[in-house]
């Protein structure tokens, strides 16, 4: 499939759309629901320089979602403002993995915000990005190679960064591996569906708009194979969990999170801001 | 020009002085007057700690942010506070190392309540348009008292500012979009920034901090003048501050909730109501609104990463 | 404006007071905008240790412009001049012939051999040749 002049994804049927827009959801909210959870760690993190660090790679994850809602916006004739606000839960397709919320309290008040956790998240999530990253980078679909590109570009970043501080932190006080320890197991339970590729994966894989699920799961166990045997864990992945987010399901951690979110934007319809 | 170490005190003194009215930088490592070096650490370490606590009031919109390029801009903004609070600290825990101390004695005398943070970041931020204003006005002004420092005889802190100040042009237009677009929009939005001023005006009034220290008790102006660490008063800047945005306040149909205020043609100067001076003092005593508030998530913040900080201790 | 205080203290300080005091090791960041371009110094920052500095330098203070390079250095592995020692530095205004300011009559004298002068202008142009 080429570009045309009169729209990116001019030739495709109808089924090609559904499929296409699918898979753009899983990338878009995944990038959305992330960098709202790390925006949330904003003016808290454990070092002021980190906080500043960090808060870049918030900015790079939403940029790349809103590259990817306004691909979803060409197929689907919608706004990406209101595909990102606007979509209702069951609609989104992230991963259970970034929506969760950073841990006990709210971000105004008196939040108990877990660093390991975050360090986990963020070193699993990014690390299946570059994988399938590296994989749209081969897509058949020509607009999702030209994205995939530039996020890839950016991505370097956000994994060396996650990776130093995952390594710093597990190789440092029994304190910190306890903790980190657990943050590994709470990932565990979250991160399953990372992978999936939805409802339409075998669809989307025979079109070969992406690599099929078990080839990028293979690459991404070989990278964190790499990253653990600079500590004294041993990697592991789980197979299925409750809620599979790539199929509509979430957590009730989603809804809060878009309630936040849409608060002024839906405040006064038809509204510019 | 023997060593300055070789010099008696009043020698050294008057060394220094010279270099400053001659408009040398004076550097981290050189010798100064124990009251410069006082006057320094607490004007930079309030300044740093206000970014970072101004920080708060701002973060509460990020999420809510209205639209991609929104959440986009006002979590660079956000970042930005952080960063200048970066700055600034660094610049300020290199005057205190002699004295043997530390960014973790800084947030301590935050959380202690010695060092004070700047008093609009104190108040509680109500609708989106706060955001906007916050942007707009709030880094409006800080703009007129930060150029005004930067030809700050101390080096280091000279170039922190110019840093900020290049970044906080940023801020105002971030700003000034916000409000355009609430101006030009519904009357909901119209009046949700009209709103907006009206609670922000004496706030804004008192950025300045009092016109002398017969208005509060005390005023560290005197000190940072003689040092050549700025140049105006705080009534020259909020004098300045008027001028620039009261007609633009205007120009978008805007008012501004005091009736007495009027440009004297014979004396070129504004007349404006005097803010409470009496709530000032309370509000940066930590008893203004959202004071123990933003306090506290800070507090709740540096003790719930403890932890990190302990692992990588070397 | 009427004041409604925020909630109540309810601080209880147990902070970093006994750490030692390295988890704010200082760094001193240096960037190179272009390939071709010199290391200037930007800014210092604290962490505590190589990797975690290197990871933090860019974004702190180099967010909206080009990088090419970059030098993080601790701050104890810079020699630095005390301020008696920067009087070292100070020089006399007698030293043209180390400029083409002392060599400036040759311009007039090749004019007479109807040749034209090669100044820095002209040798620093042969580049682009």
């Amino acid at each position: 499939m080429e570009k045309t002049e009169n729209g990116k994804f001019e030739g495709l049927t109808e089924t090609d759309q559904e499929y296409l827009a699918d898979l753009l959801k899983q990338l878009a909210d995944d990038d959305y629901l992330l960098s709202f959870r790390s925006s949330e760690w904003l003016g808290l993190a454990p070092h002021i320089e980190e906080d500043v660090a960090s808060a870049s790679i918030s900015q790079d994850m939403m940029g790349h979602a809103s590259m990817y809602y306004g691909l979803l916006g060409d197929i689907c004739g919608r706004d990406a403002d209101d595909l990102a606000h606007f979509r209702k839960p069951a609609d989104r397709r992230n991963s259970i993995l970034t929506e969760k919320r950073n841990g006990e309290g709210e971000y105004l008040d008196a939040p108990k915000y877990d660093w390991a956790y975050h360090v986990v998240r963020n070193l699993y999530y990014n690390m299946h990005k570059k994988v399938k990253l590296d994989a749209l980078k081969q897509s058949s679909c020509s607009p999702l190679r030209d994205v995939a590109a530039k996020a890839a570009m950016e991505l370097y970043y956000h994994e060396l960064h996650w990776r130093t501080w995952f390594i710093e932190l597990m190789n440092s006080n029994d304190d910190a591996k306890a903790r980190m320890t657990a943050a590994l197991e709470k990932v565990n339970g979250e991160c399953a569906d990372l992978f999936h590729l939805g409802k339409y994966a075998e669809d989307i894989t025979a079109k070969g708009y992406i690599a099929p699920e078990a080839e990028m799961k293979d690459s991404f166990r070989k990278e964190m194979e790499k990253v653990f045997g600079q500590t004294a864990s041993v990697f592991s992945f789980p197979d299925a969990q409750k809620e599979n987010g790539r199929l509509g399901g979430h957590t009730r951690d989603l809804e809060d999170a878009l309630e936040l979110m849409n608060e002024v934007y839906g405040s006064v319809p038809e509204a510019k801001w | 020009m023997e060593a300055v170490t070789d010099m008696s005190e009043s020698g050294k003194y008057e060394a220094f002085m010279k270099r400053i009215e001659d408009g040398d930088k004076i550097e981290m490592d050189d010798w100064m007057p124990d009251e410069y070096r006082t006057v320094l650490i607490k004007l930079i370490s309030m300044h740093g700690i206000s970014e970072i606590m101004g920080a708060l009031p701002e973060k509460e919109w990020v999420p809510k942010a209205p639209g991609l390029g929104r959440k986009l801009g006002i979590m660079a903004k956000v970042q930005d506070e952080m960063g200048h609070g970066q700055l600034l600290l660094r610049v300020s825990e290199d005057l205190m190392k002699p004295l043997g101390r530390n960014r973790a004695d800084i947030m301590d005398d935050l959380f202690e309540e010695r060092l004070k943070f700047h008093n609009v970041f104190h108040m509680r931020t109500h609708t989106w348009a706060d955001a906007g204003l916050i942007g707009w006005l709030v880094d409006g002004a800080a703009i007129i008292t930060q150029t005004n420092m930067l030809g700050a005889s101390y080096g280091p802190y000279a170039r922190a500012l110019k840093r900020i100040c290049a970044e906080e042009v940023f801020h105002a237009q971030h700003g000034e979009s916000i409000i355009m677009a609430l101006a030009e929009g519904s009357p909901e939005q119209r009046k949700m920034l009209q709103d907006a001023i009206d609670r922000w005006w004496p706030s804004l009034l008192m950025f300045f901090g009092p016109e002398s220290k017969d208005t509060t008790g005390s005023s560290k102006q005197d000190a940072t003048i003689k040092y050549q660490i700025r140049t105006k008063t705080n009534e020259e800047l909020r004098q300045s501050f008027l001028s620039k945005y009261v007609p633009r306040i205007h120009s978008l149909g805007l008012t501004i909730p005091d009736d007495t205020l009027r440009f004297d043609e014979a004396t070129k100067k504004w007349e404006y109501r005097q803010p409470d001076w009496k709530e000032f003092k309370q509000i940066i005593g930590n008893e203004g609104p959202k004071s123990q508030d933003r306090l506290n998530l800070r507090r709740a913040a540096y003790e719930n990463n403890a932890w990190v900080r302990e692992a990588l201790e070397a | 404006m009427k004041i409604t205080p925020g909630s109540v203290r309810h601080w209880k300080h147990k902070g970093d007071k006994y750490m030692s005091g390295t988890f704010y090791n200082e760094y001193e960041v240096f960037s190179k905008r272009a390939p071709d371009k010199e290391f200037i110094h930007q800014f210092s920052l604290t962490a505590p240790n190589d990797e975690i500095a290197k990871v933090m330098a860019q974004e702190n203070f180099l967010r909206r412009e080009p990088v090419s390079d970059l030098w993080v250095v601790r701050r104890e592995h810079i020699l630095t001049l005390s301020e008696g020692k920067k009087h070292s530095l100070k020089r006399l205004d007698n030293k043209d012939y180390r400029n083409t300011k002392g060599y400036g009559y040759l311009r007039k004298k090749w004019r007479q051999y109807e040749q034209n002068p090669l100044d820095e202008k002209e040798i620093m142009g042969w580049a682009k040749e």
